[in-house]
């Protein structure tokens, strides 16, 4: 669920900002009034916060393209697939081979900041999460055109997985993908490629400040 | 917009709780004397009665911190690890109760303390192997003729004993000027304890909830931490850790010599690694020269905050006083300063610090830092401070460094000072106190002392 | 924490080819495009498993970690009108928690309605070990955690005060079977001191040129 243009910030909150904020926490007191009295006693507390704080709302969550959540240049995928017959033992020999270590598919896609593969539900059901540079679909080309195997290899373990060479492939990722309602990365404007300019920058200006110091 | 609202210190509203003073070991809230002497000496327990019968004849002469402001000449305390505890026959129940760091001793916490290497366990001298030290005494003292006295009284109490052993004595203290091994005066600073009965010294803060460091009471988040069981054993206890250092004298001063050509260059090397000129004069409050008289005034030589040094100019990020009670740093990550404190009653072993002593030899010349600590939580203390603000700098804006002083380095490691218009980067930082070998103890009340030696069976 | 060395042992060829051939078997029942995918990808893999690349560590009780950056993956059940609550305050807060900058080992994070809003799926990216700095959020921001959390079934009575919470948040934990980070010594106060230089960088270059 991404924010509507109703709640996106402006600079400084205005009187009918402030209103709407109001409105919102009142909302919230009701919709609290059945929580579990740690809940409560803690959204008091927070709400004094709320309220002092509204003159600097963030950039609220923007969507990621097709499906998923994006803050700044990275966005979030998150996908749940239930396992195929076997699909669990398979998948789990797979990643066992490769140590637990996936960076010699990953790196090569070069906009992945992170994945990680979690069994569930009694390895009936697999959570694939990454956070990854840009828009959905650029991403998803991305992996099909560099590693369409690997792909194949784990998301066979996938039921009903048509193969990444299928039209249907993209449907199928849009059909499993939920996107998330809350979305935060420490540095939104860093995308994989950017820090490793930056990395590249910071040795650069030790040597400098070496010599110079 | 944020929720997040910090609390300035504890929730709770309430009054302090009276310490139960008389209870509690003298050591505790009982400053290190100066000068002082002293010895600890490990025990270990071989038959359960024996072990009991002499805590029945020590724990008279052990003293508690009733009146503990007052001058007092010597004192004895009494530490038991978990092995020692199983040795004594406390029931499998309470043993359960105890936190697992703790139960499986510091040598089985190597990954989590991050003694690797030089410091990995397998390098520890025989004493401290996993389960050897069972019962640790301390002996305390401003004169030498009183330790003398104390450590023949608690030795009276071994006498005849047969179950009980004694592994090793190491007497400490009596350094002349009471420097440490590397040089400096040592020990400033400590938390305030609030309830402790005396006003905190200028420059140790807002006293901090009793419970941080003594079983029984509530810490900082307003509630009790976890108390061994049963009540009367864990209640007005506290854990203690040792670790024992090995100061690598000659590294230190080839450092020094490394990066200043002269003597004042040097000095100011060594006072911006610690963040205090040798004679404990803070940066802060004399950042030019040393001021051995400031140094020495208790009074005056904790009094500063970092308020006026948000660069790290007057105290570099990374040196070991900045690290070890960063203040009013701003820190990268979240934290409550006051949660990962330390009473310290570190003690210095061994021939003293030699300006001129640059060889190799001279770095196995057995001398060092016997580093004691306190607190209610000293297990995940340590453990916190080895990860966080001694073996890795991002905490506090000194990437990629660690602790000068009780760091693990590593092969190509660097110093970082903040200076205008460069910074000054040092390399080829050594470790300079390696671990020879440690423990955690757990030091009871005087009643649980009394409970646990008469216990049958 | 304490890494372990970051050169794992290279596996044995012998090793390895024994590893492909039982994956081999175990893709006999694999639908097609898994079978073909991986006789394409034989030799890579290989290579990848022979490579001695860095072993994905554990993060403490649990979670998986790659050099200093760590993952924490955790499926819960919603308390009665957990989901609605939740949601609302995500509303109001336009889904961007950018108070976690003050947490400042918090990679990412994300909040997942799953299963008809009857389960959460929380997961985060942190630095270090799973449970290093949860005191420190007792003290000094445990309303927002508990606003947050009282959601879920379970949640301790007494929240981060609760003696049971380091068991609730663990118990609730999944450690993930395989974990990537594109730069695993990359902490966020490291990378946000990147981003600094390379804005002064910046300037330094356009007032120079």
């Amino acid at each position: 669920m991404v924010s509507t243009t109703a709640e996106k910030s402006s600079a400084s909150a205005g009187p009918q900002q402030n209103k709407a904020i109001e409105e919102k926490i009142q909302q919230f007191r009701e919709l609290f009034a059945d929580a579990p009295e740690i809940g409560k006693k803690a959204l008091e507390n927070a709400l004094h916060e709320l309220r002092s704080q509204t003159s600097d709302l963030p950039p609220p969550v923007e969507s990621a393209g097709r499906v998923g959540a994006r803050l700044g240049k990275v966005s979030e995928l998150t996908i749940i697939v239930p396992l195929a017959p076997g699909g669990a033992k398979r998948l789990r020999a797979f990643l066992r081979l490769l140590r637990g270590n996936l960076s010699q598919g990953a790196d090569k896609v070069g906009t992945l900041h992170t994945m990680r593969f979690v069994f569930f539900d009694n390895d009936t059901r697999l959570l694939f999460a990454t956070a990854y540079d840009g828009d959905w679909d650029t991403y998803i080309d991305d992996f099909i055109a560099k590693i369409p195997d690997y792909l194949d290899i784990i998301d066979s373990a996938w039921d009903g997985w048509p193969g990444i060479r299928s039209p249907g492939a993209k449907d199928y990722l849009v059909k499993h993908q939920i996107t998330a309602e809350g979305w935060y990365v420490a540095y939104p404007d860093l995308t994989v490629a950017e820090i490793k300019r930056l990395q590249r920058i910071g040795k650069a200006v030790d040597e400098f400040l070496d010599k110079v110091g | 917009m944020s929720m997040l609202r910090e609390s300035t210190g504890g929730n709770s509203s309430t009054q302090a709780p009276a310490l139960e003073l008389q209870e509690i070991q003298a050591t505790v809230l009982r400053l290190r004397p100066a000068p002082y002497f002293g010895s600890h000496v490990a025990l270990h327990v071989d038959d359960a009665q024996a072990g009991r019968e002499l805590l029945r004849r020590l724990t008279p002469h052990v003293d508690s911190a009733a009146n503990w402001w007052r001058p007092a000449s010597a004192w004895l305390s009494v530490a038991i690890s978990y092995a020692g505890l199983e040795a004594l026959g406390l029931p499998h129940n309470s043993l359960q109760s105890f936190p697992e760091a703790f139960r499986v001793g510091m040598a089985a916490r190597s990954q989590e303390l991050g003694d690797e290497g030089v410091n990995d366990p397998k390098n520890w001298e025989p004493l401290f192997a996993k389960g050897q030290i069972h019962i640790a005494l301390n002996a305390f003292s401003d004169s030498e003729e009183k330790w003398r006295r104390v450590v023949a009284i608690a030795r009276e109490q071994c006498e005849g004993l047969a179950g009980i052993s004694v592994s090793a004595v190491q007497d400490f203290g009596a350094q002349p000027g009471d420097l440490n091994s590397l040089g400096y005066r040592d020990g400033i600073d400590q938390p305030a304890i609030e309830g402790s009965g005396v006003e905190p010294l200028p420059g140790q803060g807002q006293p901090i909830k009793a419970g941080e460091f003594i079983l029984g009471y509530p810490g900082e988040a307003g509630v009790l931490l976890p108390v061994p069981q049963p009540d009367i054993f864990g209640r007005n206890g506290t854990y203690v850790g040792f670790r024992k250092y090995q100061s690598r004298v000659g590294a230190f001063n080839r450092f020094l010599r490394a990066n200043g050509s002269t003597e004042a260059e040097r000095e100011l090397v060594a006072a911006k690694l610690v963040g205090r000129w040798r004679s404990g004069a803070p940066l802060t409050l004399a950042p030019d020269v040393d001021n051995p008289a400031l140094g020495a005034d208790p009074q005056r030589n904790n009094d500063f905050n970092y308020a006026n040094d948000p660069h790290g100019r007057q105290i570099p990020f990374g040196s070991h006083i900045r690290r070890m009670n960063p203040r009013d740093t701003q820190l990268t990550r979240l934290t409550d300063v006051n949660i990962h404190r330390l009473i310290r009653r570190g003690t210095t072993y061994g021939k003293p610090y030699d300006a001129n002593a640059l060889s190799e030899a001279d770095d196995q010349v057995p001398r060092g830092a016997i580093f004691l600590f306190i607190s209610a939580k000293a297990m995940t203390t340590m453990e916190f401070l080895q990860q966080e603000w001694i073996n890795d700098g991002d905490f506090i804006g000194a990437n990629g460094e660690r602790d000068p002083i009780i760091g693990r380095q590593e092969e190509g490691a660097t110093f970082t000072i903040p200076k205008e218009p460069v910074r000054r980067r040092l390399r080829g930082i050594e470790t300079f106190n390696v671990l020879r070998g440690g423990e955690y103890f757990f030091m009871p009340s005087i009643s649980a002392l009394n409970w646990l030696a008469n216990l049958s069976g | 924490m304490a890494t372990q060395s970051a050169t794992a042992s290279r596996p044995n060829l012998d090793a390895i080819k024994q590893k492909i051939q039982n994956l081999r078997q175990a893709y006999a029942d694999a639908p097609e495009v898994g079978r073909i995918g991986l006789e394409r990808m034989i030799a890579e893999l290989e290579a990848a498993a022979g490579g001695g690349q860095q072993r994905a560590e554990s993060a403490g009780r649990t979670g998986l970690r790659q050099g200093k950056v760590s993952e924490l993956t955790s499926i819960v059940e919603f308390a009665p009108g957990g989901a609605k609550r939740l949601r609302a305050l995500l509303t109001v807060l336009g889904g961007n928690f950018q108070g976690a900058d003050k947490v400042g080992t918090l990679h990412d994070m994300r909040f997942v309605f799953i299963d008809n809003d009857t389960r959460l799926l929380f997961a985060t990216t942190y630095d270090g070990d799973w449970d290093t700095y949860i005191d420190d959020f007792s003290t000094k921001i445990p309303d927002a955690l508990d606003v947050l959390f009282s959601n879920m079934v379970g949640y301790p009575k007494k929240g981060m005060h609760d003696p049971a919470i380091k068991d609730w948040i663990a118990n609730h934990q999944l450690t993930a079977d395989a974990w990537y980070v594109a730069s695993p010594n990359l902490t966020v106060p490291e990378a946000r001191r990147l981003e600094k230089l390379g804005k002064a960088v910046d300037e330094l270059l356009d007032k120079i040129e």
